[in-house]
Parts: structure tokens; C-alpha cells; sequence
């Protein structure tokens, strides 16, 4: 920011910061677009970029030339914005996912690190069998539920025609659903949500010795268990199918432009030197944004400032080649923070009475066709054409 | 009919000039908001173009589906009724302690009054959320010394369970406003004239017989504005379920009918129907509060006629 300004004497930043907090931000971004209040530029998940697009607060670059701009960035990360003909926010960073896991402890415990799902359930139970948890289900991580079903071969979202097509209970999702439920229900892991106090203590205390976790968990668990540091190594996900190479992205967000912005064109600038010149993506690696979007302009030295923590592994390895496999067909859906939160309301109630998780997705597909009719728009159940 | 002579109409006029002031605030920043939240309630938003994206949002009129909407939702009529089982447990508790309170730093042999007095009434000042997040230290198994001590004695204990989550909170505002309710009825109570006791003691009447038949049935109409206070508090539960959500597993989008309505707002960005579940709260709580007073206002005269 700072830097731009001193580059940019024309064209002056402003940054306010909002809180980040279950979505809080969209929130207040809602709320300001609606009062015509909106800033000109923000950060925002892919995830959400839709429900931004219905309210028609986004500005569509490629009516300013945006998408001479899209071979500076990864091609799946440049797509997820692109919606229609037009591409509507510049992507920021990406969180290819893999597993962070304490080996100082599977390695006296004499566990494999899992290389399936299968294996990722036995190493559930004997983690177990040492007192302690592989996982943690977070009810209330709807996001992280996606991208396991996304690496599953789930696709939730799609558009036929001038129709959405909403899919959350297919079969590869039920699939996700049906292995986490089990291992709910045979008590392997625990139900606690992750990334709050209790979970950050679990990860300190040893009482939870590895996160499915993404890109950017380097910094999280750097800044939340110091003292565990050079006995964590992170590892590829698990696979459904030995062999296979399918991998997720969980979060990674993009810079958008508001239709309230005055100046469309300078922010449009702003937003790809933020996002791909070098010195700005020098600054966003070391802020812990994640992986950047831009094709070049850092190493993947750049990328391991954590490297101790993780005992020397080249541990961004790991994510580079995950974020190669991911599979670039998904799309998100327009109702999104309401779909986590729907998901969120029933796996609590799923956990809490002991039912099965497939009932989840089949209540939440059918409240998700809902949502997007009470929006005014037209929807159908099923795969869209696109992906299927 | 006779025509109001000039004095008369110069003092309605000078009536109506006093009450402007009132009058300008009362109708900008209640009225209208009221208004304006009925006015949002009936209406829809339709999204003709492809997908919804890139064409006009239409703002149509509704009827009343939003309210049929929120009606439908499950979840917003299960939060009414959590609120009201709390109320139905909180209030009398909070109330039963705030009297109690009230009348020991009342009795004659009080000391330190004015020290505990405000003590008591110190955590009326916290906010809810600074509160919550100071009590939510007591309640995060791994953090709070209560679980870690009832653990090592073998004993199991989750505030955020699902059964223990709403008394967890009920602790947290109990803790809150019962200084708040004791400063009201302290109020009142001072407010007794003194020849009331000596008139008691005359007739050698108990310390216990003065509360019982003097103090008691004096402070009863602020025993009444408490508790419609209060009853309208616990149906707009927010900040405390807001504040503890994320750190357990019980708490839903629609724990209670605000924490509904604001998801609906800002996370679903259906403002329309979270006008809808506004009002209905709003009439809710109209009605509890005044079927209260009505109850109250009824049931001694009754009861005296009676005898």
C-alpha cells in the first residue's frame, strides 16, 4: 500500500481494515454496497465473488481491459471470476490444501503418514490408541467441507443455460459426508471447531497432531504453537483412489473493484500491480496471504519463510504441486455464506442427535435451491452441462 | 361546542412548541424506522437476467410472503421458543436476586452500602460482548481453570454443550443486569416514606414482616418495569449467543430470533425477510409485554374482590 503511494503519486490508497471474523467482512461490505457506501477496491474469497455479482456491485474489468492481464496469473484461479463473458476481480492468492501433521509423533507412534483415505481412517484410530486425535470435524467449517468434497470430484455449483445447477448432495460429496460421518460416529476424531482457542490449545498440548489444512496454515500454526516448532511436516492430502493425484483449494481471495468506485481504471491498475508485480507480491508472501496468484515475480524460497518450523522440509513443494492438481471445473454458487451456514446448522444438529452426514447434504441441497429461488433466480437440481 | 378562546389557543400553541422538540426526535428516530422496517418487510427483490448477474434487481412488491417465509423457518420459531423458555427461567431468577440484593443493602444494618451498591452495579456498565468474551474464558474447555478443576476430579463439565449452552448464557446476562434491576428497585425502595417502618414497628411488626408487607407490595411497580424490561431483553438475545457461537457447537444461525434475523440480513443479504422476522419479533415482544402488564394489573385487584 504504502509502496504504491510512493510509485503512484497520482493515484492515492486508502486501506481500511475490517474484521475477518466468520464472514464478518461481507457482512459489512453487504450492508455498505446496499447504502452506496462501498470502498472502491476489496479483498474478497473466490467463494463469494457471486453473491457480490447479483447485487451488480462488482465492475466487470474486461470492459477496461482486464483480461489482457489474465497470463499473469493462474489460469483456474483467473476462471473462478470469470462469470458469463466477463471477468469481475483479479485473483489474489490461492490456498492449495495438503496435511500438517506432527511426525516427531507418528514416527514414535510408528504411524504412516496416510496416503489414502483409508489409511487416513486407520491412522485415526491409532492415533487414538496413544490418547490422542488425528483431527478435529469442524461442523461449523463449511469451506473446508467444500474443498474436501471438491478433491472428491463433488461440484456443487454450476449454470445451465440462464439456469444455476446446485448439486451439494451428489454422489462424490455424499462420499466425503459418509467417511467423515463414520469417523464421527466411531469417535476417531473430535467435533470441536478448529481455529478457535480450544483447538489452538489441542495443537500446542499435542492432544491433535495433524490439520488437513491449506497453503497458508504455515503461518497459523507458526504463530499458534511456537513451541511444537521442527516436529510438523506438511504432506500431500490423502487420496480416494491409491495412486491418483487429486488435490483441493481451500479460501484464496481476489481483489474486486466496486461499482461506486470513481475511478474504475486506476483501480483496475492497483489491483494487478497488488496482485503480480513482484515487489507487491514480495510484501503479500510476508504479510501470509498465501499463495500468490501471479504466475511469476517470486522463488519458492519466497514461499518457505517457515522453513524451521517445519524441520528444513521444503514444505512448499508440497502446495505447488497440489495446486497444480486441483481440479479447475468448480464453481461457487451465489448464495454461498449462506449455504456454510446452513451446513454449519445442520452438522451441528447431525453431531449433536448422532445422525448421519449424508441427511446433511440432502436437507442442505434442497434449502439451497430455495435460497437462490427466494433470490429471484432460476435454479435446477443436478449436475450442470458444463461439468458433467 | 365551544370555540377555544384566544388564551387557550395561545397555550396550545405554547403546548405544541414544547412537544416539537420530543415530538421531531420521537418520529425520526422511532417512527420512522418502524416505518421504514414494515415498508422493507413487504417487499422483494426479483433478478430477471440470466443467472442474475448484469441485469436490473427489481425491487417488487411482496405482500406478506416474507412473513409466510419466516413463519415456515423452522429455525427462527425454534429460537422463540429458546428465548422464551430463558426468559421463563432467567428473568425470575435474575429478579429473585435483584430484589434480594436490593433489600439487604436497604436494611438498617447495611454497611459499605454505597461501596457494594456500585460494586453490584459495575457489570451493568460492560458491554454484552466484552462480557462474553471475559465469561467465554470460564467456559472454553482447554482454557477455563472451572472445566480443568471439575476434570480433575472426574468430573465432566462443557458449558457450550447443547443442553448447558443456553444456562451458560443465562449466567452471563444474569451476571450483567442483576445490579442494573437491584439499582431500580433500590430506587424505589428509597422512595418509601420512613413514618411507613416506624408505623410497622409500632405495631411490632418483624424485620422479615417489614419486607414481607411494607417493602414488598411497595416496590412492586418496579418489580413490574423490570421485569418487562427484561422480558424484552431475553427476547433480543444477541451479542452473548453471537460471541459464543464460534467457539462451540451448539449454537446455529438461528439460536436465537435476532441472531436469525441478523443472518439472514448480512450473511444471506436477504434483507427483506430479515424485516419480515424484525416486525415479528417486534409484535412478539409487544405482545408478551403487555399481556405482562395486563396480568399484573389484573391479578391483585382480582384477588382482593375476591376475599
Amino acid at each position: 500500500m504504502a509502496l504504491w503511494n510512493e510509485h503512484h503519486p497520482e493515484v492515492r490508497i486508502n486501506l481500511e481494515k475490517v474484521s475477518a471474523v466468520g464472514g464478518a467482512q461481507y457482512a459489512k461490505m453487504h450492508a455498505a454496497v446496499k447504502v452506496g457506501d462501498a470502498p472502491d477496491l476489496a479483498q474478497i474469497e473466490y467463494s463469494v465473488v457471486p453473491s457480490f455479482l447479483l447485487d451488480n456491485s462488482l465492475v466487470d474489468l474486461s470492459a477496461y481491459g482486464g483480461d489482457r492481464y489474465r497470463y499473469r496469473f493462474v489460469g483456474w484461479q483467473w476462471q473462478q471470476s470469470v462469470y458469463g463473458r466477463s471477468v469481475y476481480a483479479i485473483p489474489q492468492d490461492s490456498g492449495p490444501m495438503g496435511l500438517f501433521l506432527r511426525q516427531d509423533l507418528f514416527d514414535a507412534w510408528g504411524i504412516r503418514t496416510p496416503r489414502t483415505w483409508a489409511e487416513y481412517a486407520d491412522a485415526a484410530r491409532a492415533v487414538r490408541e496413544h490418547g490422542a486425535w488425528v483431527e478435529t470435524f469442524s461442523a461449523t467449517n463449511g469451506n473446508r467441507f467444500a474443498a474436501l468434497a471438491w478433491q472428491a470430484g463433488g461440484r456443487w455449483f454450476g449454470t445451465r443455460g440462464d439456469s444455476w445447477t446446485v448439486a451439494i448432495d451428489d454422489a462424490p460429496s455424499l462420499r466425503v459426508a459418509d467417511f467423515w460421518s463414520r469417523l464421527v460416529d466411531d469417535e476417531l476424531i473430535k467435533t470441536i471447531p478448529d481455529r478457535q482457542n480450544a483447538w489452538y490449545k489441542d495443537i500446542q498440548t499435542s492432544d491433535i497432531v495433524s490439520w488437513l489444512g491449506a497453503s497458508w496454515g504455515d503461518a497459523l500454526l507458526t504463530g499458534n504453537a511456537p513451541d511444537t516448532a521442527g516436529t510438523w511436516r506438511a504432506a500431500s492430502l490423502p487420496q480416494w483412489k491409491r495412486g491418483e493425484n487429486a488435490q483441493a483449494n481451500w479460501g484464496g481471495s481476489t481483489t474486486a473493484i466496486f461499482t461506486d468506485c470513481t475511478y474504475p481504471r486506476n483501480a483496475l491498475a492497483f489491483a494487478v500491480w497488488l496482485n503480480s508485480a513482484p515487489e507487491a507480491v514480495q510484501l503479500l508472501i510476508k504479510g501470509g496471504y498465501g499463495f500468490p496468484s501471479a504466475v511469476s515475480g517470486y522463488t519458492t524460497g519466497d514461499l518457505e519463510g517457515r522453513r524451521e518450523f517445519f524441520g528444513g522440509q521444503h514444505y512448499s513443494r508440497i502446495f505447488i504441486e497440489a495446486g497444480k492438481a486441483v481440479d479447475t471445473s468448480w464453481k461457487w454458487g451465489p448464495t454461498v455464506d449462506t449455504l456454510y451456514q446452513r451446513l454449519g446448522d445442520a452438522f451441528l444438529e447431525a453431531i449433536g442427535d448422532g445422525t448421519a452426514f449424508r441427511s446433511v447434504l440432502e436437507e442442505v441441497q434442497g434449502e439451497t435451491i430455495e435460497d437462490l429461488r427466494d433470490k429471484g433466480l432460476k435454479v435446477e437440481a443436478g449436475r450442470s452441462s458444463a461439468s458433467g | 361546542m365551544k370555540r377555544p378562546t384566544r388564551t387557550e389557543a395561545r397555550n396550545a400553541r405554547a403546548a405544541f412548541g414544547f412537544l416539537l422538540p420530543f415530538l421531531a426526535v420521537f418520529l425520526l428516530c422511532f417512527i420512522a424506522p418502524i416505518g421504514y422496517a414494515i415498508y422493507q418487510s413487504l417487499l422483494k427483490v426479483e433478478r430477471p437476467a440470466p443467472l442474475g448477474i448484469g441485469g436490473p434487481t427489481n425491487e417488487v412488491w411482496a405482500g406478506l410472503s416474507n412473513y409466510g417465509h419466516a413463519l415456515e423457518d423452522e429455525r427462527f420459531i425454534h429460537g422463540f421458543g429458546r428465548v422464551l423458555l430463558f426468559g421463563v427461567v432467567q428473568v425470575p431468577v435474575m429478579l429473585v436476586f435483584a430484589t434480594a440484593l436490593a433489600l439487604l443493602l436497604d436494611a438498617a444494618s447495611a454497611r459499605w452500602v454505597g461501596f457494594f451498591r456500585t460494586a453490584f452495579f459495575l457489570p451493568y456498565g460492560i458491554p454484552g460482548v466484552i462480557a462474553s468474551i471475559l465469561l467465554c474464558f470460564l467456559y472454553v474447555p482447554g482454557i477455563s481453570p472451572l472445566v480443568e478443576i471439575a476434570d480433575s476430579a472426574g468430573w465432566q463439565v462443557d458449558f457450550l454443550g447443547r443442553d448447558a449452552v443456553l444456562w451458560s448464557i443465562a449466567n452471563i446476562v444474569t451476571w450483567q443486569f442483576t445490579g442494573y434491576n437491584m439499582l431500580v428497585l433500590i430506587a424505589q425502595l428509597k422512595a418509601i416514606p420512613g413514618d411507613l417502618y416506624e408505623a410497622a414497628r409500632i405495631d411490632g411488626a418483624s424485620a422479615w414482616q417489614i419486607v414481607r408487607h411494607v417493602k414488598l407490595p411497595l416496590i412492586k411497580p418496579a418489580l413490574v418495569l423490570t421485569t418487562v424490561f427484561s422480558i424484552i431483553g431475553t427476547l433480543q438475545l444477541f451479542a452473548e449467543p453471537m460471541v459464543l457461537r464460534p467457539l462451540g457447537t451448539s449454537i446455529d444461525s438461528g439460536y436465537t430470533p435476532n441472531l436469525h434475523a441478523y443472518n439472514e440480513a448480512f450473511t444471506s443479504n436477504n434483507q427483506h425477510i430479515a424485516a419480515a422476522e424484525a416486525v415479528l419479533l417486534a409484535l412478539v415482544a409487544c405482545v408478551l409485554s403487555f399481556g405482562f402488564l395486563k396480568l399484573v394489573g389484573r391479578g391483585p385487584r382480582d384477588g382482593r374482590d375476591g376475599k
